[in-house]
């Protein structure tokens, strides 16, 4: 029971925060490519790898709440 | 449970002192791979011409590519390891895609395929240092320069876990990126036999065929992802003291 409360916890807040950081990002690369619409190609292959490593950080917490699960 | 065991087969088992080496469906699937990326690279560059034909013109647009992202890391070094960090991008992506294949063992969803690719990079980025600057330039240039003599056993300490964390991250990365794939689209098949309706389970088909849509999406980015982090780590090794 316990481990399920914390498994839910887990993805929960992990996926509150990466969601923010992600957020974070698209918002600053809009506004660059606003900005700079000449290095529009550029900005956009680097916050897709941005988004990648936020994006990898749920996902460890979606796999250690999986190994919540499976106690 | 990591998703796929149910289709893991040992063709041929095997031991060899007490080390259980025996050739199971993940393996066999790394050689297909492994013999893919050959063969495709084999076709490509067969007969180079200066107009390219199909197969060359990707091989081309994957090299220029991966040359323009490291050249800034690998400077004149470029024609040495910008082959070894296409090949892990190639051998990468195939496997990625190899693994949305019906019926095939996701290897890179499996943490020992990963493990493996990211102690092989673990281990070239070290030799790439001490190939440079050879084993005592390499291990000072590992800590920080001009800081107290106190801090320095300190600083080795953080800087060995960082080192150690490197592999660590890779294989994680890599692996878990891929078992979310499949444990969603798990997930989403899963809800037709809650459900039971034959109507309810357009919805989750659908919901596979667009998860899977970016799976192939995640498995380039992914791949990229993973060769550019090992080209980051030689880059640093080989990169001159300023």
């Amino acid at each position: 029971m316990l481990a399920h409360f914390a498994a839910g916890m887990t993805i929960g807040l992990v996926g509150l925060g990466a969601t923010l950081g992600m957020a974070w990002i698209a918002a600053k690369a809009v506004e660059g490519m606003a900005r700079q619409p000449e290095a529009t190609a550029n900005i956009r292959l680097t916050m897709i790898i941005a988004i990648a490593f936020v994006e990898s950080i749920a996902l460890y917490a979606l796999l250690v709440s999986f190994l919540l699960l499976a106690k | 449970m990591e998703p796929g065991a149910e289709v893991r087969h040992i063709f041929w088992p095997l031991k060899i002192f007490n080390f259980d080496i025996s050739i199971t469906s993940s393996v066999v699937v790394i050689w297909l791979a492994a013999l893919a990326v050959f063969l495709i690279a084999f076709l490509a560059t067969r007969r180079l011409s200066l107009i390219p034909g199909r197969l060359q013109n990707i091989f081309e647009v994957i090299y220029e590519f991966l040359d323009s992202q490291t050249r800034d890391l690998f400077g004149d070094q470029s024609r040495l390891w910008l082959p070894f960090i296409v090949t892990l991008f190639c051998f990468v992506l195939v496997a990625n895609l190899c693994g949305l294949l019906p019926e095939v063992y996701p290897i890179n969803a499996n943490i020992n395929t990963t493990a493996t690719l990211a102690l092989f990079v673990f281990f070239v980025y070290h030799w790439a240092g001490i190939r440079e600057k050879g084993i005592f330039n390499y291990l000072k240039s590992l800590l920080p320069q001009g800081i107290p003599i106190f801090i320095m056993p300190l600083m080795a300490v953080v800087e060995i876990l960082a080192h150690l964390a490197r592999p660590f991250s890779l294989a994680i990365r890599l692996f878990s990126n891929m078992t979310a794939g499949h444990m969603v689209g798990l997930t989403l098949i899963s809800f037709i036999f809650m459900v039971k309706n034959i109507w309810f389970s357009a919805l989750p088909v659908t919901g596979k065929v667009l998860i899977s849509m970016f799976e192939v999406f995640v498995a380039f980015i992914q791949a990229y992802v993973f060769a550019y982090l090992a080209s980051l780590y030689i880059g640093l090794a080989i990169k001159e003291e300023h």
